[in-house]
């Protein structure tokens, strides 16, 4: 009967309120007009929607809590005079916001209000600073941070802390806590947020720093090359002090423009690179006393000529990934490369690349999707695996080819189970498949019977929302990328490190962690969120020149203006304490895959083309910036699916030739004119 | 012919046309193609069909995204679309009409599909259908305050729901749960779920169907190649009847439309029909279920009156999707997704003299498709 009178109500209520609205403005009156409640607390509003007379406007709303489940609120609804007494807990702390919304068809006519429900958050409960640091030379200044956490034990970043000392005459904080010893003295530092403090006795002693020097090994250096300035603090009889701040700074000319200042980075560990070529001087400052170096940066000079070795267009559809292998059995002696297509029929091509100046398709495969995101060769170039997204019955997944005579392609065997929402990517690593699927996890399906595949393993991330876009495996480690989740290094039958291998892959840390997963039991050994959310594609990187370990990581975003973008070089040289060092970044174009061959990078750039970059050496800060850019290449074609705009997919380095597929034109193959390959500078 | 008969006939030719002219409606259409991240308007002026626009949608240019359910406010003021693909969630966008202008978007659940708007509480339920989570997650239906894009509230229903339709008083909104096998009513008012109804005939035959259990061939039946915990019905659809006292769940995996009596909440009819019925709809006149058979490819007729099947034409392409039929219960509007790079479509019916009248080809799957307004 009550929903009766609702319904009724409902049905009248477009005419009556309309009028009303004509001469009466509604609004919502709360009572209390605001509430503050405890985590878990129960309180109560009236809400009543009335006209400007003060009189209830016979009209039902909607309560909600926003944002939502923070706050419960119970009815939903107000009786169809437009009153409720609303029962409300809340979830979360913060300042929260219990909304009305009258129920009306028309949209002008409906009208909205909302009060604040203030919930604390618990209260704090400890500052800890993070370094500690009781000794501080006169003359010098330190950087403290301080951690909060409240009686939840949450990290609370929310929190304000002041830093302050007991004697301002003695050391002072600026605004940005660093604390400068004025006078040789004990003084307390104190940190204070809300009411709750934190303080130890620091001592500022005499400065005894009567000289300070400055050395490298080097006076000249190219841009990008990354040198360590060690700067010595010496006292009066000529002792090492150690344990003194120093502060590294630099300027510098440049050798372009009309006395342009020149760009270069260094770090609080004085390590320095140079962005452009010039003369930069370094300084180390540390009580008073300072060192300068002068040093000559010239130009990195690794640029290469491109030259196009073949092309293939592709004219009627997208182009999307590519795999280029050799030959076997009694196809031996020739090369062959496959693409997949793009938002199209389902296909893939297979094509003979043995000349790849007359490279030329030689068979095409053709499966129930509208995109073949991804096509992948095994070790032995006898099995392929072909993605399947767009299928018209939506049971997506993969399909295994036999592909030993790759004039002749066959279907082995298709695997959709439990991969509806399609597959995007695939690796073919040991007779297993790793299939990412559903935009969620990645199953791995033992193929050693390419006609009868079977799934063994799984990995998938138990983070909120999480997702995976792409895995690559190396040494029985697989490298996924997980957009916000970042890049995971998974053990699935890592390579057992062995003493006797003296091959750079043991300079690979992650083996020697190894040794529990296999493809049945994929076990986590470490990983690096991505606080953008962009990462998209991860390549394991042995610096040939330097040993260090990287992740590189490559994003896909993009915003109203295209794609943008770039690779990150996170240094897993420790992996338990991962660090991003570097990136390369185009600023006008949108990273895709990568490759890594030798100390270059291959980094597919949609619509900034190819691009090539020296890697070799230590790698810090802005790699765009700092000439070590070998080669770029737009692949225009105007024959091209989308005439003359190049959309670089991916890229794959195959006996001394650079392949890459562009979306809009097909496969390519092109060499650096160079009597040197292209590899470590 | 004298010169005055001949005058005659030609102002009678002209006045015809006039006339016609006078009264002659333009309809228009929103459908998506789910393959291409594209909207299409159509316009239908009774005769041929002209794709007046290709709406590019989504944000990102090399990912498709998946445009998949398209619904228009009661108002005709804006339309909203669910795009499917996330990273990994999809969002609910919102259009304006005629600009056909992004306006915003909200992040929902995994894979947002079908959706409708309450014309009683102008708020819109929308079904995560949740392709990703296998057969065995339980997913929900979003309610979004439409005019300010914000997600007020989830409902937990069954397993890949699908289908989100509302009663025309707007009090009740239905969906239906894939592998759950269920129908879900949920109240639009309070937010709550109230009642489930399992959509098998089988379960009420002797009471209630009008189908003769005896005479069916079970050997037909899906349910050999079916998981044991996967129901054969596979409902995708819901849809009320104007009158608000029916609604009719289209089973997708056992070949048959359910009549569900809303006050009794049994079933009350069932319609055996062709291959993988997907969508349907209900004409405003009450006379007219039209049924999409996704795996037959063709639309059927159904005259709700005496349960019998009028037409079934043929759909001129595979994979036949939705169906939206005019106000004015004249005509039906197919969607039909067609088969890799083949283009998509919407096949326009003529219900009064049950013949199939034109096509519009838009983007690669057409889907989800929308009845924006009639013009004079």
């Amino acid at each position: 009967m009550k929903k009766f009178f609702l319904t009724i109500y409902l049905l009248l209520f477009s005419f009556v309120y309309t009028q009303e609205t004509i001469e009466n403005k509604f609004e919502f009156v709360f009572e209390p007009d605001s509430l503050f409640l405890r985590v878990g607390e129960t309180g109560s509003v009236t809400i009543k929607l009335v006209n400007s007379n003060g009189e209830l406007a016979n009209n039902p709303f909607y309560i909600y809590g926003r944002p939502r489940r923070s706050l419960e609120s119970s009815p939903r609804i107000s009786d169809s005079t437009g009153i409720a007494t609303v029962s409300i807990k809340p979830y979360k702390p913060g300042k929260l916001t219990l909304s009305v919304r009258s129920i009306s068809q028309k949209r002008e006519d409906r009208v909205y209000g909302g009060m604040t429900v203030q919930v604390p958050f618990p209260p704090l409960e400890r500052i800890v600073f993070d370094n500690p640091q009781k000794k501080l030379y006169l003359g010098t200044s330190l950087q403290y941070k301080t951690t909060v956490f409240d009686q939840a034990n949450l990290l609370r970043d929310d929190a304000k802390v002041e830093l302050s000392t007991s004697n301002n005459s003695i050391a002072e904080f600026d605004n940005y806590g660093n604390l400068k010893a004025k006078k040789a003295g004990k003084v307390k530092v104190v940190a204070t947020a809300e009411n709750i403090s934190e303080s130890f006795e620091i001592n500022i002693v005499k400065n005894p720093v009567r000289k300070i020097s400055l050395e490298t090994e080097k006076n000249i250096i190219r841009t990008g090359d990354v040198l360590q300035f060690s700067a010595k603090t010496l006292d009066r009889s000529g002792r090492h002090i150690k344990d003194i701040p120093i502060v590294y700074s630099y300027n510098g000319k440049a050798e372009y423009g009309i006395g342009l200042p020149a760009a270069a980075l260094i770090n609080s560990s004085g390590k320095f690179v140079a962005e452009t070529p010039g003369v930069f001087t370094i300084t180390a400052q540390s009580g008073g006393f300072s060192a300068r170096k002068t040093i000559k940066v010239t130009p990195r000079n690794v640029k290469k000529r491109v030259r196009v070795v073949g092309h293939g267009t592709v004219s009627d559809v997208n182009t999307s990934d590519l795999w280029v292998w050799p030959g076997v059995g009694k196809h031996k002696g020739k090369d062959f490369a496959a693409t997949g297509t793009w938002g199209a029929n389902g296909e893939a091509y297979f094509w003979d690349v043995t000349d790849p100046s007359k490279m030329a398709i030689i068979d095409t495969i053709t499966v129930d999707a509208r995109t073949v995101n991804d096509v992948k060769v095994s070790e032995d170039g006898r099995v392929a695996v072909i993605t399947r997204e767009g299928a018209s019955n939506r049971k997506n997944g993969f399909v295994v080819l036999d592909i030993t005579d790759p004039f002749n392609v066959k279907i082995t065997a298709e695997f959709n189970d439990d991969m509806t929402g399609g597959v995007h990517n695939v690796f073919i690593y040991d007779n297993h498949v790793y299939a990412v699927n559903n935009g969620r996890k990645y199953d791995i399906i033992n193929i050693e019977d390419p006609y009868n595949p079977f799934r063994v393993g799984r990995y998938e991330l138990d983070t909120p929302g999480h997702g995976v876009h792409d895995v690559w495996i190396e040494d029985g480690i697989a490298y996924s990328s997980n957009w916000a989740d970042g890049v995971h290094a998974v053990d699935v039958g890592g390579i057992k490190f062995n003493e006797k291998n003296r091959s750079k892959i043991k300079y690979n840390p992650l083996l020697a962690m190894a040794g529990q997963g296999s493809p049945g039991n994929p076990v986590k050994l470490a990983g690096m969120a991505d606080p953008n959310g962009h990462n998209h594609a991860a390549f394991p990187f042995i610096s040939q020149s330097t040993d260090k370990f990287y992740i590189i990581a490559g994003d896909e975003w993009g915003n109203q203006f295209g794609m943008a973008g770039g690779f990150h070089f996170l240094d897993f040289t420790d992996p338990k304490n991962p660090k991003e060092s570097a990136v390369y970044q185009v600023p006008e174009a949108g990273s895709h895959n990568h490759w890594v061959h030798g100390d270059t990078l291959l980094a597919s750039y949609y619509q900034g083309g190819l691009r090539v970059v020296d890697i070799s050496g230590e790698l810090m800060g802005d790699i765009y910036s700092q000439g070590r850019e070998i080669a770029f290449f737009l692949s225009s074609d105007p024959d091209g699916f989308m005439a003359n705009r190049p959309n670089v997919w991916g890229t794959m380095p195959y006996k001394g030739l650079i392949y890459f597929s562009d979306m809009n034109n097909g496969l390519w193959a092109i060499k650096l004119e160079d009597d040197n390959r292209f590899g470590t500078n | 012919m004298s010169k005055n008969m001949k005058r005659t006939i030609q102002l009678i030719f002209v006045v015809t046309i006039m006339i016609n002219n006078l009264f002659a409606k333009d309809y228009y259409i929103y459908c998506t193609a789910e393959s291409e991240d594209e909207v299409a308007l159509i316009r239908f002026d009774g005769k041929v069909a002209h794709v007046e626009k290709r709406i590019p949608v989504g944000v990102w240019p090399v990912e498709i995204e998946g445009p998949h359910g398209i619904s228009v406010s009661p108002d005709g003021d804006y339309w909203y679309l669910s795009m499917a693909h996330g990273m990994p969630y999809g969002h609910l966008y919102k259009y304006e009409t005629g600009t056909d202008k992004m306006v915003d978007r909200v992040e929902l659940g995994l894979f947002p599909a079908t959706m409708g708007i309450s014309n009683a509480t102008g708020l819109l339920y929308i079904v995560n259908f949740n392709l990703h989570g296998g057969h065995s997650e339980v997913s929900d239906v979003s309610i979004v305050d439409p005019d300010e894009m914000i997600e007020i509230e989830r409902v937990e229903t069954g397993i890949m729901p699908h289908g989100s339709r509302l009663l025309n008083n707007g009090l009740k909104h239905y969906s239906v749960a894939m592998m759950s096998g269920e129908l879900y009513e949920i109240d639009a008012m309070t937010m709550e779920l109230k009642r489930t109804l399992s959509t098998s005939p089988m379960k009420k035959m002797n009471k209630h169907s009008g189908h003769n259990m005896k005479g069916m061939n079970h050997s037909k039946m899906k349910m050999n190649s079916m998981s044991h915990n996967m129901p054969a019905e596979k409902p995708t659809w819901v849809y009320p009847h104007p009158n608000d006292n029916f609604l009719y769940v289209v089973n997708n995996g056992t070949d048959n439309v359910v009549e569900i009596d809303v006050n009794k909440w049994e079933i009350t009819r069932t319609f055996k029909t062709d291959k993988g019925p997907y969508n349907c709809e209900v004409s405003q006149d009450g006379k007219y279920l039209v049924v999409t058979y996704k795996s037959a490819a063709k639309t059927g007729v159904w005259d709700l009156a005496t349960g019998k099947e009028l037409a079934k034409f043929k759909n001129t392409r595979k994979v036949t999707h939705g169906v939206v039929i005019s106000p004015d219960s004249r005509y039906a509007f197919v969607s039909v997704e067609g088969i890799g790079k083949e283009p998509g479509a919407v096949e326009i019916f003529d219900l009064k003299k049950l013949k199939a009248v034109t096509i519009a080809e838009i983007g690669k799957q057409a889907g989800g498709i929308a009845f924006w307004k009639m013009d004079n």
